[in-house]
């Protein structure tokens, strides 16, 4: 596949060829807030590429906080409905972290077992663009947990921003045909890709060692650091529902005036309710087997089963959290507390 | 394409009281579609039909140890144990009122449709169990999926394949035994050693056992030789059984248990199961005592 050229002049019209040919939908800026996030665009002008990154990772395009399973009426007969089926929709301007985050969710909800059909349909109608990070925030570490600020993965085209001009690098036959018309890359920008890609990936400092951190998450289940790094957090579950690759959900009943549907949210593994059992039993009963639980997940968990930790390095969770929590920080602790020859 | 999330419709057919505090129901369902559907259609359960989940008994394939979501429309849906055995033909759940979904599951009688998904999650190991003694374990209002297993266990063509059969079942008091016919019955069978015991007999003439499960169990005593313990009841008579299975013999990987944690998708998807890297939905509700050695204790 071959890396086209899009200047900057050309690319409002890119975007229109785009917005004929499917929903788009890309980062905007949110009226009075200081924060983009995904939402549909008519027009290139619309797009805001200004933030760091979205509020919201693009899972909300996938994966919304509140979607319809299926509508009844109580007592009474009731059409069926098969999963509402969306139009072909391209997501433009995706960080890297965000798309990496995806394929981790198709491990969850494209199983072979029971492939969700909802999160199906809007993945097979979806094509990512994605944009390269050329200046990592603050509190990103993709790099620590196997992304890259010009990483492709899940991505079908990722565009690099070369100042006058994006270097398209297509990643899928998706990808390649949205820009096939557009003039091969010239030796010079890729020069200038590989130049802004190792810059990027020198500004995140954490390295992590996923495997060994594994390891010991595994082995210090009830090690006392656990309750010393959970006092200061308040369980409001920020970093869940803002991390692109938390999957939790809830299902409830909703009825009003004799229409009712059945709802999936976003629900939160920090909130005490999420594991109540009826009889007020709680196997998480408080914020430290909570904060445990989150932590584990994604650097024990999931990596024992899928082979890779739930994580991207986005640093949502970090820059988000009320009480100053730094996953980093926190990461770094346990390897330090809890690596062979240190006292438990 | 198929969709887990729907329930299909069906019927109660028949609602018992289990107890004298009159909080624990069995409901007896039958699916009210009897040839599977290749179209989605409409349904008077108020619930659209899946196309290709199970809409049918015939579909409907479990074992003993698997369990199934009730749902009421505009109410949500919650799990519960299969109770019936895979041979007969209705599927029975027995439910405790306890919550907002199981109040009102049961206010509804006979005939009412609800929706059911399912069967989800694994069985008792009978493949192991086969030629092996079994020991039955049970407390309280746990003993459902495993009257299921006790019924499928003792049915003719099934009893041959399985040793010995002995099953300690404790409740409170003798007004809280689930299944009173069938108990009774199984007591004076030749075919299983069942002994009754409630904490207090306040009186009453039956069962003829008064103690706590462990204790009782310890007393009858079943030989771990060639056998495989089946455990379900409340978090303190666990406690207190593993010691006891301990000492008659019974190795961590010939323990069997079954557990609850809260679900909502049955499917390994909505994340709130977990203990450790598994999911009680996915990878139990049945958990040997050595794999459970190797999880965090949050169930």
């Amino acid at each position: 596949m071959k890396n086209r050229v899009i200047t900057k002049k050309d690319f409002p019209k890119f975007v229109g060829r785009l917005t004929n040919q499917a929903e788009v939908y890309a980062p905007v800026q949110v009226k009075d807030k200081d924060y983009s996030r995904f939402g549909r665009i008519k027009s290139a002008e619309e797009i805001c590429f200004s933030h760091l990154n979205t509020k919201l990772p693009v899972k909300e395009l996938f994966f919304p906080q509140r979607e319809v399973l299926f509508e009844f009426k109580p007592g009474e007969h009731s059409q069926a409905q098969p999963p509402p089926e969306i139009e072909n929709r391209i997501a433009l301007g995706v960080k890297p972290c965000d798309a990496a985050a995806l394929e981790m969710f198709d491990r969850v909800f494209l199983d072979k077992e029971y492939p969700d059909p909802y999160y199906k349909e809007r993945r097979d109608k979806t094509t990512l663009i994605g944009i390269a990070c050329n200046q990592p925030g603050k509190a990103c570490f993709c790099t620590a947990v196997n992304g890259n600020p010009h990483g492709t993965r899940g991505l079908d085209l990722l565009l690099i921003d070369l100042e006058d001009r994006y270097l398209a690098m297509p990643v899928s036959e998706k990808g390649e045909k949205l820009v096939t018309s557009y003039p091969e890359a010239a030796g010079k920008d890729l020069e200038n890709q590989q130049e802004l890609a190792s810059k990027a990936t020198k500004a995140i400092e954490l390295s992590l060692n996923p495997k060994e951190l594994k390891n010991l998450l595994d082995a210090n289940f009830d090690h006392a650091v656990w309750q010393e790094l959970s006092l200061p957090c308040v369980n409001c579950g920020v970093c869940t529902y803002l991390c692109p690759t938390c999957h939790c959900f809830d299902v409830t009943d909703e009825e009003y005036k004799g229409e009712g549907a059945r709802i999936r949210t976003w629900d939160s593994c920090q909130f005490s309710m999420f594991t109540r059992h009826a009889s007020g039993h709680n196997p998480r009963p408080t914020g430290k087997e909570r904060m445990r639980n989150r932590t584990l997940h994604k650097f024990c968990y999931f990596p024992k089963t899928h082979e890779e930790v739930l994580c991207v390095g986005c640093g949502r969770c970090i820059t988000e959290c009320p009480a100053g929590i730094d996953l980093r920080e926190t990461l770094q602790t346990l390897l330090q507390t809890l690596a062979p020859g240190k006292e438990s | 394409m198929d969709n887990p999330y729907l329930p299909a419709p069906a019927r109660i057919e028949k609602v018992t009281i289990e107890n004298e505090a009159r909080d624990l129901k069995t409901f007896q369902l039958s699916f009210v579609d009897n040839e599977r559907l290749t179209d989605i259609g409409t349904s008077d359960s108020g619930f659209p039909i899946p196309a290709t989940r199970p809409t049918t008994r015939k579909d409907f394939l479990f074992l003993p140890g698997q369990f199934g979501f009730l749902s009421l429309s505009g109410v949500g849906e919650a799990p519960f144990g299969i109770a019936s055995a895979p041979h007969e033909d209705r599927v029975w759940y027995t439910v405790k009122k306890v919550g907002v979904f199981t109040t009102a599951l049961h206010e509804l009688e006979q005939s009412v449709v609800i929706g059911m998904r399912g069967p989800y999650g694994n069985s008792y190991p009978f493949d192991l169990m086969k030629g092996k003694d079994v020991v039955i374990v049970s407390g309280g209002f746990s003993f459902t999926t495993l009257r299921s297993t006790l019924v499928h266990l003792l049915k003719p063509e099934n009893r041959g394949d399985f040793g010995k059969i002995t099953c300690v079942y404790g409740a409170r008091s003798p007004g809280e035994l689930l299944y009173k016919d069938e108990i009774r019955a199984w007591e004076s069978s030749s075919d299983i050693n069942l002994v009754l015991c409630v904490d207090r007999l306040d009186g009453a003439d039956w069962p003829k056992t008064e103690g706590l499960v462990p204790n009782v169990l310890k007393k009858v005593a079943p030989s771990a030789r060639n056998a495989v313990a089946l455990v379900c009841g409340p978090p303190i008579m666990i406690r207190f059984t593993h010691p006891v299975l301990k000492e008659l013999g019974f190795a961590p990987a010939r323990v069997f248990l079954s557990l609850e944690n809260r679900m909502k998708c049955g499917i390994g998807k909505c994340g709130r199961c977990n203990i450790g890297t598994r999911y009680v939905c996915k990878d139990g509700p049945v958990f040997s005592y050595q794999e459970l050695l190797t999880l965090p204790p949050e169930y």
